[in-house]
């Protein structure tokens, strides 16, 4: 090597060092105020999780109290029943918006006049902020002059529906809520991937004498798996954390119906202010979906490898 | 079936049916929409009663004057301004903080690059309680329960790691020759940035701030724990305290105004919303 090379390589191993100095400054705000808001505070609560803490007249650690709120927890009746309505309406919110936005997208694909009006329209529930659905949903299922007994009404019906009411039409009516709310996402994206799956495709499948439904059943579907479970594993994160549209529509009543695992914490945390149980609660909601979302992702591979991508 | 299809009738009711289907998605879609502007728009009397009106036979715009009253109780106008306020400031705050990051992330060689992208996603698996219990100790501790800046620092914080992604997602788009030629005519990396980077990214920093003024302006939670009083009150949080009012008509004016300028956003750049998407399923 010349000492021209040495003095040149030198100076690009100098360049190299700075420009990653550099890189990790620019990274360096970000990931301070990830670890100050996220990492920090699940540490915390980790800690809050197995002490007795005391809130008043301040916060106070009083000490350390092994596993004893997770075993509160886990002997609690009423944190499986929480347990129970946090797993159905997971599968449920992820089943009914897939199926509908599937079908909605199927029908978008196509072209028709007045697609691009549809288009916007299908979005627009997306753009309404969680409280202000939660608010124009308690309007549409008020039981004496709400909307949706109003249309019972004027088809024949009784349309005395106490919507509300129940703990399991509540549990429901709050479903109904989400999925409106999220079939826009999961349309545009279900959407998405039907334009990607090539058109020829789909048109050798009619050709060998495929039908609509065996088409859709042995052709699209399959194509469409590694798309569907990204959105399967959306809907369901964000059936975990749904938190406004029941703090407006039920507050998790009536009788718990609606009390989800994760208004169960809101409740502890931030009702009884009982801080050791609320985290205990939010760590074993955190290992519920951790759980789910791994074996969804394994799906994920799955399908990916099935489907040839 | 099968054999209709082709001939003029089975294209005929597949027709029908397309344009039944569509009108069927467009109502269910719209219509609870729909419902919360016409109850903004009718008298108490006539919302309360037992005979739901589908068509408005009048518009009746006292609600909408009402709750800018000073004597509403709801001081709707001000939880806007203070909206407005903390969703600026958290749209700007956030991209500014995310685009450098997001830019070093897919350009430069940062150390422990797919931990960091790796670990923002993994984030939002989980529950925002699970961070938001020792967050409100922290913040009554540092005295930042009821201020504009205990609002704002947990919005950024909640909005940063996604608006990091959708960066990179813009970052990632621009060519790569492009930079090279810069570094070929001798630009530094200040140079670089500011002449061609950021130029070149204006398209997603305004999404991005777009993004980030909905996300803080639709925030619930927080302002639910970590304020109390009026004189911080969020527009969203101004529905929640309304719905113990009586009101009704009033809450739906607010509710339409709370949502209107979402909604405007999302119809205007609906394509450019649709090309996020498009672009995550690509991936």
């Amino acid at each position: 090597m010349t000492p021209q090379a040495q003095v040149v390589e030198v100076r690009a191993g100098r360049t190299r060092r700075r420009g990653r100095l550099i890189a990790a400054a620019m990274v360096a705000p970000a990931v301070l105020v990830v670890c100050g808001v996220y990492a920090y505070p699940a540490l915390s609560t980790l800690a809050y999780s197995v002490s007795k803490i005391d809130l008043s007249p301040r916060f106070r650690i009083e000490g350390f109290v092994w596993l004893r709120n997770f075993i509160n927890q886990l002997t609690d009746p009423h944190f499986w029943q929480a347990t129970w309505i946090t797993i159905y309406f997971g599968v449920m919110l992820c089943l009914l918006t897939v199926v509908l936005s599937f079908l909605i997208a199927l029908l978008l694909n196509k072209t028709f006049f007045g697609r691009g009006l549809l288009r916007v329209t299908v979005l627009l529930p997306w753009a309404v902020p969680p409280v202000a659905s939660g608010v124009l949903w308690v309007q549409m299922f008020h039981a004496e002059f709400g909307f949706l007994n109003g249309l019972i009404r004027a088809f024949g019906g009784e349309g005395g529906i106490i919507w509300l009411g129940g703990s399991t039409i509540a549990l429901h009516s709050v479903l109904i809520t989400e999925v409106w709310r999220w079939i826009p996402f999961a349309t545009l994206f279900i959407l998405a991937g039907l334009q990607i799956v090539p058109k020829s495709v789909r048109e050798a499948a009619a050709i060998d004498g495929a039908g609509s439904w065996r088409g859709f059943r042995h052709v699209t579907f399959p194509l469409m798996l590694p798309v569907v479970v990204p959105v399967v594993i959306f809907l369901f994160v964000w059936a975990m954390k749904v938190f406004d549209t029941i703090f407006v529509l039920t507050r998790g009543g009536p009788t718990r119906g609606t009390t989800t695992l994760n208004f169960l914490t809101y409740r502890q945390g931030f009702v009884q202010f009982d801080f050791g149980n609320a985290a205990a609660t939010a760590y074993l909601l955190s290992a519920l979906t951790v759980v789910v979302i791994a074996g969804l992702g394994w799906m994920l591979a799955r399908s990916r490898k099935l489907a040839g991508m | 079936m099968a054999a209709l299809v082709g001939t003029s009738a089975g294209r005929r009711l597949k027709r029908v049916l397309t344009y039944g289907a569509a009108v069927l998605v467009l109502v269910v879609t719209a219509f609870p929409l729909y419902g919360i502007i016409l109850t903004s728009i009718q008298t108490e009397p006539d919302i309360r009663s037992v005979d739901v009106a589908f068509v408005p036979t009048y518009i009746e715009t006292e609600h909408y004057q009402r709750i800018f009253d000073e004597a509403s109780g709801i001081p709707v106008a001000e939880s806007m301004v203070n909206s407005l306020v903390v969703a600026l400031a958290t749209a700007f705050l956030t991209v500014a903080i995310a685009v450098p990051a997001a830019y070093a992330l897919h350009r430069m060689s940062v150390p422990g690059r797919r931990i960091i992208l790796g670990g923002f996603a993994a984030i939002y698996i989980l529950p925002t309680l699970l961070f938001v219990l020792p967050l409100f100790i922290a913040v009554v501790q540092l005295g930042l329960y009821d201020t504009y800046i205990g609002l704002v620092l947990p919005y950024t914080a909640f909005t940063l790691p996604f608006m990091v992604w959708i960066m990179g997602s813009f970052v990632r788009a621009i060519p790569v020759e492009v930079e090279e030629m810069a570094r070929i005519d001798g630009a530094g990396l200040r140079q670089l940035m500011f002449r061609i980077i950021i130029p070149l990214l204006r398209p997603g920093i305004f999404a991005g701030l777009l993004l980030g003024f909905i996300l803080a302006w639709v925030e619930f939670l927080t302002p639910l724990l970590f304020t109390s009083d009026l004189s911080v009150l969020t527009v969203t949080l101004g529905l929640f305290r309304s719905t113990m009012d009586i009101a009704i008509g009033q809450l739906a004016a607010a509710t339409v105004l709370t949502a209107l300028p979402v909604i405007l956003i999302t119809a205007i750049f609906q394509r450019n919303i649709s090309e996020v998407v498009t672009a995550g399923v690509e991936r």
